[in-house]
């Protein structure tokens, strides 16, 4: 506006106040322009800033792998959310200036273009498959090289981010739960679809070479796109709009130290792709086995992209109407009628529609219908609409009145819409495809490793007995009542010798309602528990449990004591089954009280069971490199052990054991 | 765990993770193994099914890396770092378990108590 050349008549004398103002952005020259657009953008990407801010720091802060792979991923997603609304801002713009320009050069009264409706977009359930090399996979060979990974999806200025999952070899699928909907999409959408990769194995305190090469290639980045940025957002091209706020965003992007995600692959779906099932579709993947990043895609995806058009799902007009069926000229019928998807309900009331009363009648307005204004109607001075339809070969046509001239345009405007709706969303006007809303994060089972069916009935190591004591232990509290009753179930004999003890005691200091363990109670075969933090110790912690006596009402006690002798009660049994020849006699102190302590117990339970097996060692003949009592990692003479060795594999009576 | 020839197995497992303990040349896990295709299933203590002809834990060394790491006597091993141990030879299941070039192994073990307190919780 300052310049000569510009198209703009209208000049403002240089350091008037006015000017300063305009400079400041706060003035507006033309009435036509929506502002509201560009102050929301211009506030989401100062958030967005202001995000990537806070990402930038925690990248910095964090210590932990894990910390870092989503500090970085929070990252990338702010700086391409940054991007994207900067680009549409631009084209905000550059479409304003073209509005305005259209509007002085022509007298074109308002375009008669129609608008689609728009539409409700939602992917679900994205799978992606992977190509290990059998020998990785199958045979767990070398190194577990992992890969963090997550999804972009895109949709004009808006993008949403899948979770980060941790892809080893042990997965054959990388599986993203999350549905992602989009609220505001055009029958034109385009949703792109990108996955990015990181490795996670490399230290990220890297030394200060790599640091310094980071830096200078982010901030030489930085800088060059800021200034193509700059050149782009100039306000002396176009727009009058000065944009006050416009030099925050040209700063060089921050220097990045920690894991950098690549895009990986990527694919673009659209209105074409919109299915209300499964579908596969490829994708087209940058980078190769050399990258660092690199994850043996299949080369497809598999997602559910679901379309719910607002023609579909909203009422797009209603009003009261009278009805007239087929050729019968009296019969005229009042109704309230609700367009609404490829149907137009017709209540007898208006109060109707709110009541979730049944309506009288129903008109399906599809691609078959036809629809026609006619003035043939001599009763009414309006026009009445007639719709006709194919019922099963017979051609079914009511007429449509309404109270008044402009009524009945309405309804008219109404049902192009429609039509033009239903054409430009093709196969989603056809039946209503559901979209599951994200539901508030249930606290869902966690496996540590998805994927191969060997770990689908896996409980986790280190709480084992505990969360069987603890099952059991709960039950006997829900049973308590009812064994007065007399009936105790056949277990409970484990607990009868020492009344108090698997009870929780050590529960105490917690609080009697503990939260139910899906993953336990669950009838599905995947056991995995997410334990009270009380039990998931590490299997260290069976040591210092060993240490100390097994005391009955010290709140303080570990859990592995009272497991240990349930252990011992388990194989108790187990041992009284047996007729066999390991005579396992570690039968747990007979005294009523545990006081004599597990230490006692297994080393005894050992000493007995050598000592069985030694004794039987003449008829089984076989316990080639065994341990002996002493030092139990001593291993005897070698010469011995190949004798036995030999002895033991040629003679078909034994049965071998070797020690590992 | 009893098992039908031909059908497949599914039985309630635990996975255990083992470190070997050095000790001078060898790398030990602390425990005996007993069983496999080519040894006589019945004199197996610790099978239920006398025709089980898999690979049973007889012994675990008290203090040694299997008891840390939670392996009971009379476990049956399934698998051994995704290898299969139902159908292999004593000596095979030996060696798989003694890989000198292994730091870890992961087993896959199951016993009566874990079935049982399976079915216990779910009644």
């Amino acid at each position: 506006m300052f310049c000569r050349n510009q198209t703009t008549r209208a000049t403002i004398a240089r350091g008037s106040a006015l000017e300063m103002e305009i400079r400041r952005g706060k003035f507006r020259r033309s009435v036509f322009l929506d502002t509201l657009q560009d102050s929301n953008i211009q506030k989401k990407i100062d958030h967005e800033i202001r995000m990537r801010d806070g990402a930038c720091k925690l990248l910095a802060a964090c210590s932990q792998r894990d910390q870092a792979l989503e500090a970085s991923k929070s990252l990338l997603t702010c700086n391409i959310r940054i991007m994207a609304y900067m680009s549409e801002l631009q084209r905000m713009k550059e479409a304003q200036v073209m509005q305005r320009v259209a509007l002085r050069s022509s007298d074109a009264g308002p375009t008669d273009d129609r608008l689609p409706c728009k539409g409700k977009v939602a992917i679900s359930d994205l799978r992606i498959p992977l190509m290990w090399k059998d020998t990785e996979y199958f045979k767990n060979k070398g190194e577990l090289h992992r890969c963090a990974v997550f999804c972009l999806l895109q949709v004009g200025a808006e993008i949403h981010d899948t979770d980060m999952v941790i892809v080893d070899r042990t997965l054959t699928d990388i599986c993203f739960d999350n549905t992602i909907v989009f609220s505001e999409a055009s029958p034109g959408f385009e949703l792109r679809v990108e996955m990015y990769s990181c490795c996670s194995e490399e230290d990220y305190s890297t030394g200060s070479t790599s640091r310094k090469l980071a830096s200078k290639l982010s901030s030489s980045l930085g800088r060059s796109a800021g200034k193509k940025l700059r050149v782009a957002m100039d306000p002396g091209a176009c727009s009058p709009i000065s944009n006050g706020g416009g030099a925050t965003l040209l700063l060089p992007l921050p220097t990045v130290v920690g894991p950098k995600y690549h895009l990986l692959a990527h694919t673009t779906l659209s209105l074409s792709h919109v299915q209300d099932s499964f579908r596969t579709h490829d994708l087209s993947i940058s980078g190769n086995e050399e990258c660092s990043h690199w994850v043996p895609l299949y080369g497809n995806v598999c997602c559910r992209l679901a379309a719910q058009p607002h023609c579909m799902t909203q009422q797009m007009m209603s009003g009261c109407l009278k009805v007239k069926f087929g050729g019968d000229p009296q019969s005229w019928t009042n109704v309230y009628g609700v367009l609404k998807g490829t149907n137009l309900f017709c209540y007898h009331r208006q109060e109707d529609v709110e009541a979730n009363i049944e309506p009288a009648f129903t008109i399906s307005i599809n691609k078959k219908t036809r629809i026609r204004a006619s003035e043939k109607d001599r009763h009414n001075k309006a026009q009445s609409i007639c719709i006709s339809n194919h019922y099963g070969g017979e051609e079914v046509t009511h007429t449509l009145s309404a109270d008044s001239r402009e009524d009945t345009h309405r309804w008219m405007e109404a049902f192009w819409q429609q039509f033009y709706d239903m054409s430009q969303w093709k196969q989603c006007c056809d039946d209503l495809m559901k979209i599951e809303l994200p539901s508030p994060r249930k606290p869902t089972l966690v496996t540590s490793k998805q994927g191969s069916l060997y770990h689908e009935m896996v409980i986790d190591t280190s709480d084992d007995i505990s969360t069987v004591t603890d099952i059991l232990a709960r039950r006997m509290e829900e049973l308590e009542l009812r064994s007065q009753l007399g009936t105790s179930p056949p277990w409970m004999s484990l607990f009868e010798e020492s009344p108090g003890c698997p009870r929780t005691h050590n529960r105490l200091p917690h609080s009697p309602l503990r939260c139910p363990r899906p993953g336990l109670l669950s009838s599905e075969a995947s056991l995995t528990s997410d334990s009270d933090s009380p039990c998931s110790t590490s299997p260290c912690s069976r040591y210092s449990g060993w240490a100390e006596p097994l005391s009955l009402s010290s709140p303080s006690s570990h859990f592995r004591p009272r497991t240990l002798s349930l252990d011992a009660k388990l194989s108790t049994l187990r041992g009284r089954g047996y007729g066999g020849v390991l005579q396992c006699s570690c039968q747990p102190p007979s005294s009523s009280s545990l006081a004599p302590i597990p230490a006692q117990c297994v080393p005894q339970a050992t000493l007995s069971c050598s000592s069985s097996t030694s004794s039987n060692s003449s008829s089984e003949g076989s316990h080639s490199p065994e341990l002996s009592d002493g030092t139990p990692f001593s291993r005897p003479s070698s010469a011995r052990q190949s004798l036995r060795n030999l002895r033991a594999k040629l003679d078909p009576r034994n049965w071998l054991q070797s020690q590992v | 765990m009893s098992f039908i020839p031909g059908q497949p197995v599914t039985a309630v497992v635990q996975r255990i993770e083992i470190r070997k303990l050095r000790q001078g040349e060898h790398l030990i896990l602390g425990f005996s193994i007993g069983g496999g295709i080519d040894q006589d299933p019945g004199q197996n203590p610790f099978s239920e099914d006398k025709s089980d002809k898999g690979i049973y834990v007889t012994r675990v060394t008290p203090e040694g890396p299997a008891e840390v790491a939670g392996l009971m006597m009379g476990d049956k091993v399934m698998q051994v770092n995704g290898w299969d141990m139902t159908m292999v030879t004593h000596d095979q299941a030996r060696k798989r378990l003694t890989k000198k070039n292994e730091d870890v192994v992961r087993l896959l073990v199951t016993r009566k108590s874990l079935e049982q307190a399976v079915k216990h919780s779910m009644m």
